[in-house]
């Protein structure tokens, strides 16, 4: 960017020459490594954690997280299963109306 | 002999430096507010047709002068409003003007119910069945189909997969084809280093600020460096909006269905099946240059979305050779949609492009 006051320019310049070595980290694949790896702990941690949590609400004969998330689950393919069959029947619908009448 | 100031010219620069100083006040005030939305997607349409979360928008406005209509398939990644982003400075409202009936394939926001989507599910349900309104809507039998981005990908697969397919013409906008070329992302998906699983959350698919933070991550100060040039261009309505409407979009992504996601990491990233001219979808194999109609591969020059070389196999590999044409853009991934670039050369060149493959219609319908 070479258009601009003064100032534009010098900020542009600066950025340019934090940017540039920022990108090449950001595009390496040690950073994309660390990604994958903190996902991963990530992931780990929450499980970990869900799993005590988990425990001690069924204890108490309450739902956890995770049941509710299951739940949520099977009410969505119950849900996919039964928009592809209204989806079916407005198909078979629009072929009777397009058939010509005898 | 350096240039002198006369004190009139001394007088004019004030006054201007000092209105853009009021100018820039105001308007910085209802940036930071956020009280000035920017207008986008705003050229008059109706819903035609609506299946699950795919809506076909047709366009009004002007006269529908040339035929068959166009119909945009788009991405899965990114919103529509890209193609109509703001009044003055929108591919679709060219188009309009142009004289072309245009439809907009628009996918939504998935959530659960579509995360088990895969590219048959669009090419081969959603696609097909969309065309079929646009028929009903003009009762014109053929369509020129233009996708932008994976839409393009989506739309070469309908046009070279299905014997029914009644595209005179097709248009491909910044489609990806050599996923090699991709990207780091797209490089750490390839090589394993990160999984579909990994990025797919309990909804079953991708979230959009996991799309988001990728695309962040391409020039993660570059918008920190768009503050000042807003700064300095604080005093220009134009200038803001126009910006305020690119950062909007620029932010605003949506799920990537799950089932789609794996596919296009499986398939086309792993083993980057587009570069050997063919792609199994549904069973079966598809020759991408089976493609139907003329072809039109339009590719932007300094795209860092999707590179140069990721979108130029298409026109070695989409369609008849004999019928396909390539149209180098200057400009981004974004110079579909908006830009100084966009007005001056890719929009009323697509548009010339597509007019010069339609007919006229006898009667013009008025819209």
């Amino acid at each position: 960017m070479s258009k601009g006051p003064l100032w534009l320019r010098a900020v542009h310049r600066v950025e340019r020459t934090i940017g540039k070595p920022v990108e090449s980290a950001v595009r390496s694949d040690r950073y994309f490594d660390t990604v994958s790896k903190v996902t991963r702990v990530r992931r780990k941690a929450i499980g970990a954690v869900e799993g005590v949590s988990r425990r001690g609400l069924h204890l108490l004969n309450l739902p956890a997280g995770t049941d509710v998330r299951r739940m949520r689950e099977q009410l969505g393919r119950m849900e996919r299963r039964l928009n592809q069959l209204s989806e079916d029947v407005r198909d078979m619908e629009d072929e009777r109306r397009r058939a010509p009448v005898e | 002999m350096p240039p002198t100031l006369r004190p009139t010219d001394l007088v004019a620069r004030v006054n201007r430096d000092v209105e853009r100083s009021l100018l820039r006040a105001r308007n910085g005030i209802r940036y930071v507010r956020g009280t000035s939305r920017p207008n986008v997607g705003a050229t008059p349409k109706e819903v035609v047709w609506k299946r699950g979360k795919a809506e076909l928008w047709r366009y009004e406005g002007g006269s529908r002068r040339y035929g068959p209509p166009v119909v945009i398939v788009h991405s899965l990644v990114s919103r529509s409003y890209i193609l109509d982003l703001r009044p003055g400075n929108s591919l679709v409202e060219h188009w309009v003007n142009a004289g072309l009936d245009v439809f907009m394939l628009d996918w939504g926001v998935p959530d659960e119910l579509d995360a088990d989507n895969d590219l048959e599910r669009y090419v081969d349900w959603y696609i097909p069945r969309a065309l079929a309104a646009v028929r009903r809507e003009t009762g014109e039998e053929e369509v020129t189909l233009a996708g932008y981005c994976l839409g393009g990908v989506m739309a070469a697969l309908y046009a070279a997969g299905r014997d029914d397919a009644a595209v005179r013409n097709l248009v491909l906008m910044a489609t990806p084809i050599d996923f090699q070329e991709m990207g780091a992302m797209v490089a750490a998906l390839r090589e394993g280093r990160m999984n579909p699983g990994d990025l797919i959350d309990e909804t079953g698919n991708v979230p959009a600020d996991v799309l988001y933070s990728g695309f962040y991550m391409q020039a993660p100060t570059v918008e920190i460096a768009q503050k000042p040039t807003l700064l300095e261009n604080l005093w220009n309505d134009q200038f803001v909006e126009g910006f305020q409407a690119m950062a909007q979009w620029s932010r605003d992504h949506v799920p990537f269905p799950g089932a789609a996601f794996r596919e296009l990491v499986e398939d086309l990233i792993r083993k980057n099946v587009l570069m050997t001219g063919s792609m199994r979808v549904g069973g079966r194999r598809i020759d991408l240059a089976d493609a139907r109609g003329d072809v039109l591969i339009a590719v932007a020059e300094r795209d860092n979305v999707v590179p140069l070389a990721a979108t130029t196999p298409a026109t070695k590999l989409v369609g008849d050779p004999a019928r396909r044409e390539e149209l180098r853009l200057p400009g981004g991934h974004v110079t579909f949609g908006t830009g100084r670039s966009a007005l001056k050369v890719t929009m009323p060149k697509m548009a010339e492009w597509i007019i010069r493959h339609s007919d006229e219609r006898p009667e013009p319908e008025e819209r």
